[in-house]
C-alpha cells in the first residue's frame, strides 16, 4: 500500500510548551484516517503543519513524498482543506466562491465551470449556487466548504471537524458524501464526534499531549481495553441483596447501581454461567451484553478530566 | 514569484467594489465634498489667496490625493482584518498554491484600485462644481505622486490590518496616525506656515512629500523630483515592511 501522508519524530514547541512531541503517523493512500484527541491535544497543530500552514521545530512531514519544509505550494495544489470554520466569502455567490478557488488553484476556466457544474449537482447546491452563503443553513453551508475543497481534485482531503454544529440530518449527508468519495482521495479527519470516526474511518490514531497513544481499526481500538466483559443486569426488586451477592463473587471485577440496573465487570465472558446460577430464582428483567464503545477506549487512553 | 493568485484575489475585491460602488462613491463624496464647500467657500472670503492661487484652489489637489490614500489605506486595513479575523478567507487562501506575498500584493493592488477610483471620482466632482482645472499634461506628473502614495497608504492599511485584532484599535491608530499625517502636511495650508524649527520635520513626513508634490504638479506644472522620489521610496519600504509583517503574522 503506498503511503499518502508520514510523519517522522515531528515536533512543535511553542516557547516551554510541546504541542507535538516526536509524532510518527502513515497514511495509506485512499483510506478514511481519523484523528481523535482531546481539546489540546495537538491535533490543530499538526494539522497546521500537514497542511503548510506552520512549520515545524523538527521532525519530517511529507505528503505524497514531498516535504512541508521545502514543497508547500507543490503540497498546497494536492490537498483540499476543510477547516473549522466556516470560511466562506459572504460577498460572493456560492458558485463564485468556488470560482475563486479555482482561480487560486490555476485551473482553466472551461475546466473549473465543468467541474463547479458537477459538483454542486452532486451536493445538492445547484439551485442555490447564485445565492450568497449568508442565506444558507449551517448545513448547506458545511457542504459548500467540503464542494469548495474538492474543486480542484485534490489527492488528500483534510477534514478538520467537518460537522461541527450541524443538526444530525446535515452530518448524515456529509458522512454520506465522504463514504461516496472515499477511495478516490486520501481523507485525514479530526473529529470529536466518536460515532462519525467510528461510522467512517478506516484507521484511527488517538493523540493527547502532543504524542500518538494508540492507532489501529476501531475494533483493534476496542480489543486493547482491558478489564474483560460488562454485564448490565437489570432487578424488578430487592437489587441491593442482589448487589452485595454479586460483589462478594471472585469472579466480579467491579460492579456499580444505577436505579434499577447493576452494572458488573467480570474476568471473562466464562464468567457468565456463574453469575446466573447465583442468581437462579431472582427477579432479574434482563440481563445483556454492554458493548465497549470508541468513548470507552477514548475515554480509558485520555482520562476522564475536562480539558481548558 | 507567480501573480496569478494575487489577479484571482483582486478580481475578488473587484467585483464587489462594483456590486456596491454607488453607495461607496456616495460615501466617500460626501466627506471630501463638505471639507470643500466648509473650507474652500466657506473661508475662501476670509483667507483670499495662498501661495498665489485662490484658496479653493489651493486645497483642491490635496482633497483629490487625500481621498484616493484614505480610500486606499480603508480598504487595505479593513480588507485584511476582515478577512482575516472575521470571514477567515485568508486561511482559505492560504491552503491553495498562492504564497503569502501574492496576498500582501493582491490587498495592496486592491487598495490601490479602491484609491484611484474614489480619487477620480472626487476630483470628476470637484471639476464639476468648482472652477478648479489643470492642464491634462500635469495629470502624468500627478500620477508619479498619485500611484506610489495610494501604494504607500494601501501597504500601511495592510501592516495596520495585519497587526491589529481589535476593529476599535483601527480607528485608534487612524485618529492618531494617519489623520495627523494627512492634516499636518500642508493639506489646508502653506509649509510656510509652520515655525523655522518644525519645517525640517514636516517636510521628513512622507505626505507633506505626497500633497505638496501634488499640488505642484497639478497646479503649477512642475515636478518636484525630490518629493516624488521621497514618495517612491517610503512606499517601497513599507511593501517590504508589510509583506515581512504579514509573513511573521501568518506564521505564528
Amino acid at each position: 500500500m503506498t503511503i499518502a501522508l508520514r510523519t517522522h519524530v515531528l515536533t512543535k514547541k511553542y516557547g516551554q510548551l510541546t504541542a507535538l512531541d516526536s509524532f510518527d503517523l502513515e497514511v495509506d493512500q485512499g483510506s478514511i484516517f481519523g484523528l481523535l484527541g482531546p481539546n489540546g491535544a495537538g491535533k490543530t497543530t499538526l494539522i497546521r503543519i500537514l497542511t503548510t500552514l506552520m512549520r515545524q521545530s523538527s521532525g519530517e512531514a511529507f505528503i505524497q513524498g514531498l516535504d512541508t519544509r521545502v514543497s508547500g505550494r507543490e503540497i498546497r495544489a494536492l490537498i483540499g482543506v476543510v477547516s473549522q470554520e466556516n470560511s466562506l466569502d459572504r460577498y460572493l455567490t456560492a458558485r463564485e466562491n468556488l470560482e475563486l478557488h479555482a482561480r487560486l488553484h490555476g485551473m482553466q476556466a472551461g475546466h473549473y465551470r465543468r467541474r463547479i457544474d458537477e459538483l454542486l449537482e452532486l451536493m445538492g447546491l445547484a439551485g442555490r449556487q447564485k445565492d450568497f452563503p449568508d442565506s444558507f443553513s449551517g448545513g448547506m453551508q458545511r457542504r459548500l466548504v467540503v464542494t469548495r475543497a474538492l474543486v480542484h481534485e485534490p489527492r488528500v482531503l483534510f477534514l478538520d471537524e467537518p460537522t461541527t454544529g450541524l443538526d444530525p440530518q446535515s452530518r448524515r449527508a456529509v458522512w454520506d458524501y465522504v463514504r461516496s468519495i472515499a477511495g478516490s482521495m486520501t481523507i485525514f479527519l479530526t473529529t470529536h464526534y466518536l460515532e462519525e470516526a467510528e461510522q467512517l474511518c478506516d484507521r484511527i490514531a488517538i493523540m493527547d499531549h502532543g504524542r500518538l497513544i494508540a492507532q489501529g481499526t476501531t475494533q483493534e481500538l476496542k480489543e486493547r481495553l482491558s478489564g474483560g466483559t460488562v454485564y448490565e443486569i437489570e432487578f424488578d426488586d430487592e437489587i441491593e441483596w442482589y448487589a452485595a451477592l454479586l460483589k462478594g463473587m471472585a469472579c466480579v471485577l467491579d460492579m456499580n447501581v444505577v436505579g434499577r440496573m447493576v452494572h458488573v465487570g467480570l474476568e471473562s465472558w466464562e464468567c457468565l454461567s456463574e453469575v446466573v446460577s447465583a442468581l437462579h430464582g431472582a427477579p432479574v428483567r434482563r440481563i445483556s451484553l454492554r458493548e465497549r464503545t470508541l468513548e470507552d477506549v477514548f475515554i480509558s487512553l485520555t482520562g476522564a478530566g475536562v480539558r481548558e | 514569484m507567480k501573480f496569478l493568485g494575487s489577479l484571482a484575489i483582486w478580481r475578488r475585491d473587484m467585483l464587489v467594489l462594483r456590486r456596491s460602488i454607488l453607495s461607496e462613491l456616495v460615501a466617500v463624496v460626501a466627506y471630501p465634498l463638505t471639507i470643500y464647500l466648509a473650507f474652500g467657500i466657506g473661508m475662501k472670503g476670509y483667507i483670499g489667496q495662498v501661495e498665489g492661487v485662490p484658496y479653493s484652489m489651493f486645497i483642491a489637489p490635496g482633497l483629490i490625493t487625500m481621498t484616493a490614500v484614505n480610500a486606499a489605506y480603508s480598504e487595505s486595513v479593513w480588507s485584511l482584518w476582515f478577512h482575516r479575523r472575521v470571514q477567515f478567507t485568508i486561511e482559505s487562501y492560504r491552503v491553495t498554491p498562492v504564497s503569502v506575498s501574492e496576498i500582501v500584493v493582491a490587498k495592496i493592488l486592491s487598495g490601490f484600485t479602491h484609491g484611484l477610483v474614489k480619487g477620480l471620482t472626487v476630483a470628476l466632482v470637484i471639476f464639476a462644481i468648482t472652477p478648479f482645472r489643470f492642464e491634462p499634461v500635469n495629470l502624468l506628473a500627478y500620477m508619479a505622486f498619485l500611484l506610489p502614495g495610494s501604494a504607500l497608504f494601501s501597504c500601511a492599511g495592510i501592516i495596520s490590518g495585519t497587526i491589529m485584532d481589535k476593529p476599535e484599535t483601527i480607528g485608534k491608530v487612524e485618529a492618531v496616525f494617519i489623520m495627523p499625517l494627512i492634516f499636518m502636511s500642508g493639506l489646508f495650508f502653506p509649509l510656510s506656515s509652520y515655525p523655522a524649527a518644525m519645517a525640517p520635520w514636516i517636510k521628513a513626513f512622507p505626505t507633506t512629500a505626497l500633497f505638496e508634490g501634488a499640488r505642484q504638479t497639478l497646479t503649477s506644472g512642475g515636478f518636484p523630483i525630490g518629493f516624488a522620489l521621497q514618495v517612491t521610496v517610503t512606499a517601497l519600504l513599507t511593501f517590504v515592511a508589510a509583506v515581512l509583517i504579514f509573513r511573521w503574522k501568518m506564521a505564528e
